[in-house]
């Protein structure tokens, strides 16, 4: 398991490489998609099924699929990908060497007391909270954020509801 | 910005402090702050040309990044301590990543090339805003961590913020670019008492508010911009002429006007702590402040620019623009010293 998890998170930062070294949108959001994925299955592994589920749903359902497709909608004619230009293989080349590094350090010295830290740290990604032994612990989170958690939904949902008004206030044009 | 939208927009700048001020969970804060951020941007591109979005633009980078280093050091405590109570952000380092982006909110010294930059952009309503009602939250997240917060570098960015907001507000003719720099330097003052004394702080914000709306609304009612501008409004608002001085030099902490107040608090609160380098330096660069507020006293209301003849015949539009708050602000401005006793905190 600790092993899934050192190999998850070298995929995901490798895909956190592929975006910050600025490709066009359209690749950005494609290795954002495999990120989150990963992130998730990151979550999953450290016994999170439910939260994993969510995030899964929300943010690769919702969020990337609109992403995606304004992306596609405002694509340029040569999209630049990773060795289109000098500039972004550069990016990519510089954050793979120092990903490879950190891998070889963790492998050779003795890091991986860090990976099995983090391993071990599973107990706060997931809240493991007192189970009623008929339902899992995680999914009780969601029934606890409508229960006394309920303002905290009415300040996020509007605070969301605001975020989208003023996005389209301001790009509406007149 | 649609009217239609205006109430939604505006209520959410509101509440967003609000939140942001009233709550005593690390999260909520900073949704709260966010929900400000977010909705003061239309406010920023009220009236839309390129130079109000480049205006929004700077604004929202710098308070997003703002906000996720708030996030992160936040995080950290959490992740170190366990808990979310603001009064208890017992770790050192997220403590100065949470002052390092507080200050980058308040537009305090290493972190100010925003201010005059975005305040620039906007009209001089929104510019009002972004200088007063924006530095509330903040101010009171600051005013619920100060136990915590490392004193050294609070004070060393409160001098440099005196520093910068004096020496770069000597140069320019924009009128809203100087009352950016001179909000830069009371953020300084504001911030240089906070570990002494917080409820000074909460009272130099209150009189520096009063005091920049008065300024504010007085330039507004000619919509001077510039230098050159306000010097015309001889002919056209005569009885502007002795109200901008007194406002100027009020906010540059004359004696015998109501900015002068928080000053001589702010100095008696640091010397009675033995501090007596930090006050002096203060007290020293902060002159450079009344010495552009002196010169644009000397462009409106001292000497007379020449003009063409045309603009001579200013006086014979009325003014349409309503004066409800001014009378009122402007006493204030000038005319508070003398209940010092009454308003000044208790020991």
């Amino acid at each position: 398991m600790t092993y899934t998890l050192f190999l998850l998170s070298v995929i995901l930062v490798m895909g956190f490489v592929g975006f910050s070294s600025k490709p066009s949108p359209i690749y950005g959001g494609l290795v954002l998609v495999v990120s989150g994925v990963v992130g998730c299955a990151v979550i999953l592994n450290c016994g999170g099924g439910y939260l994993g589920l969510m995030v899964f749903l929300i943010y690769l359902g919702g969020m990337m699929v609109v992403f995606g497709y304004t992306t596609a909608m405002a694509i340029e004619e040569y999209p630049e990908a990773w060795g289109s230009g000098v500039e972004v293989l550069v990016g990519v080349l510089v954050g793979l060497a120092m990903e490879v590094g950190l891998v070889l350090w963790a492998k050779e010295c003795d890091g991986l007391v860090m990976v099995l830290n983090f391993n071990n740290m599973g107990s706060w990604v997931i809240y493991e909270g007192e189970g009623s032994g008929l339902i899992r612990e995680d999914s009780i989170g969601a029934g606890a954020l409508y229960d006394y958690g309920r303002w905290l939904v009415v300040v996020t949902g509007w605070t969301l509801l605001v975020g989208v008004y003023i996005v389209i206030e301001i790009a509406r044009g007149n | 910005m649609n009217p239609l939208a205006q109430p939604i927009i505006y209520s959410a700048v509101f509440a967003g402090t609000l939140i942001a001020a009233s709550s005593s969970h690390w999260f909520l804060t900073w949704v709260g702050l966010e929900m400000n951020m977010l909705a003061f941007i239309p406010i920023l591109t009220k009236k839309t040309n390129p130079r109000s979005t480049e205006a929004a633009i700077k604004y929202f980078l710098v308070q997003a990044t703002a906000s996720m280093i708030l996030m992160m050091a936040i995080l950290s405590n959490n992740l170190l301590s366990g808990q979310w109570t603001m009064t208890s952000t017992t770790n050192q380092y997220s403590s100065l990543m949470i002052l390092t982006a507080l200050a980058m909110k308040l537009g305090m010294a290493p972190f100010h090339f925003w201010v005059p930059e975005v305040t620039q952009g906007t009209t001089l309503t929104s510019g009002l805003l972004l200088l007063t009602w924006q530095k509330l939250a903040p101010i009171s997240i600051m005013y619920q961590i100060f136990p915590v917060v490392n004193t050294n570098i609070l004070l060393t960015f409160s001098t440099l913020s005196i520093m910068v907001g004096s020496w770069g507000g000597l140069n320019q003719t924009q009128l809203r670019k100087i009352l950016a720099y001179s909000s830069i330097t009371h953020m300084g003052w504001m911030m240089a008492i906070l570990p002494y004394n917080p409820n000074i702080t909460i009272f130099n914000l209150t009189i520096y508010i009063v005091l920049t709306t008065t300024a504010f609304l007085a330039l507004n009612l000619n919509s001077s911009t510039t230098t050159l501008l306000l010097s015309r409004s001889w002919n056209k608002l005569t009885w502007l002429l002795p109200l901008i001085p007194s406002t100027l030099l009020s906010l540059g902490g004359l004696p015998p006007l109501s900015g002068f107040l928080p000053k001589w608090l702010v100095i008696e609160e640091l010397t009675k702590n033995g501090s007596l380098v930090i006050p002096t330096i203060m007290a020293i660069i902060t002159l450079a402040n009344l010495y552009f507020y002196t010169r644009l006293i000397y462009s409106t209301s001292i000497t007379l620019f020449p003009t063409s003849n045309n603009v001579k015949m200013k006086w014979q539009f009325e003014n349409t623009k309503p004066t409800l708050l001014l009378p009122t602000l402007t006493v204030l401005t000038t005319l508070l010293l003398p209940i010092a006793p009454l308003m000044s905190p208790a020991p």
